[in-house]
């Protein structure tokens, strides 16, 4: 095998949008165990491709995560200890 | 008429008789301008994402109401003034009230309010996320600076 290898062809499992396949699970932004989910560490909003999502659900699921964000369930950010 | 939800932020410190005088007086400005409270429910005491006011707890209070825009800006105006509210915030459930279709829904559901209790809520970030993540994750520029 090469050393170095530029492209890499990755094979991911075929994501699947969660909330497609379970309409239980719904997208509310007071439901911050489910929201945390869709973050990262640092609070961000984790992009559709890692996650998942269908676009539908995906821009749902933003504004949730933007409402918790203003009430104070979710961070803006990783907060800095002082 | 529509229906909305104010979830509001009350400071933890107070004692049980202010809030409870604070509450009153939420549904109150509620009931004076034409509205209808539908549902009350303290959340309690719940570690919040930031600080706010220096405040790092927050008593979480969740209503839901039928009323008019006006409403919502007389309540909101309110809540703005009120020191020991700390943050808010109002969504709008349904365009239209349907005073029916909510019994309905309150029959149905024999409403049991989803308390988390304050351990649960001080799960670590990204809980579980490694598995969603492939590795070229960082390839893609999205590495979180430091």
């Amino acid at each position: 095998m090469m050393t170095v290898r530029r492209k890499r062809r990755t094979f991911a499992r075929r994501k699947i949008c969660r909330f497609c396949v379970d309409s239980d699970l719904r997208i509310d932004y007071k439901d911050s165990k489910t929201l945390r989910y869709f973050v990262t560490e640092r609070g961000k909003i984790v992009p559709r491709r890692i996650s998942g999502n269908c676009a539908k659900h995906q821009r749902v699921l933003t504004l949730a995560i933007k409402r918790a964000r203003q009430i104070a369930l979710l961070p803006y950010t990783a907060i800095h200890m002082l | 008429m529509r229906k909305y939800e104010t979830f509001f932020i009350v400071d933890p410190d107070l004692p049980d008789e202010t809030n409870s005088a604070l509450d009153n007086k939420v549904q109150s400005i509620i009931a004076s301008n034409g509205g209808e409270v539908l549902t009350f429910v303290p959340w309690g005491k719940r570690k919040l994402a930031y600080a706010i006011r220096k405040r790092t707890r927050g008593l979480y209070v969740l209503m839901e109401y039928a009323g008019g825009s006006q409403l919502v800006a007389e309540l909101e105006r309110n809540l703005r003034i009120d020191d020991r509210i700390l943050k808010f915030i109002t969504v709008m459930l349904e365009e239209r009230f349907d005073p029916e279709r909510e019994r309905e829904r309150r029959a149905q559901a024999a409403v049991v309010p989803f308390v988390e209790d304050e351990e649960s809520s001080e799960v670590p970030l990204g809980g579980g996320e490694e598995e969603e993540m492939p590795e070229d994750f960082a390839d893609e520029g999205l590495k979180d600076e430091e």
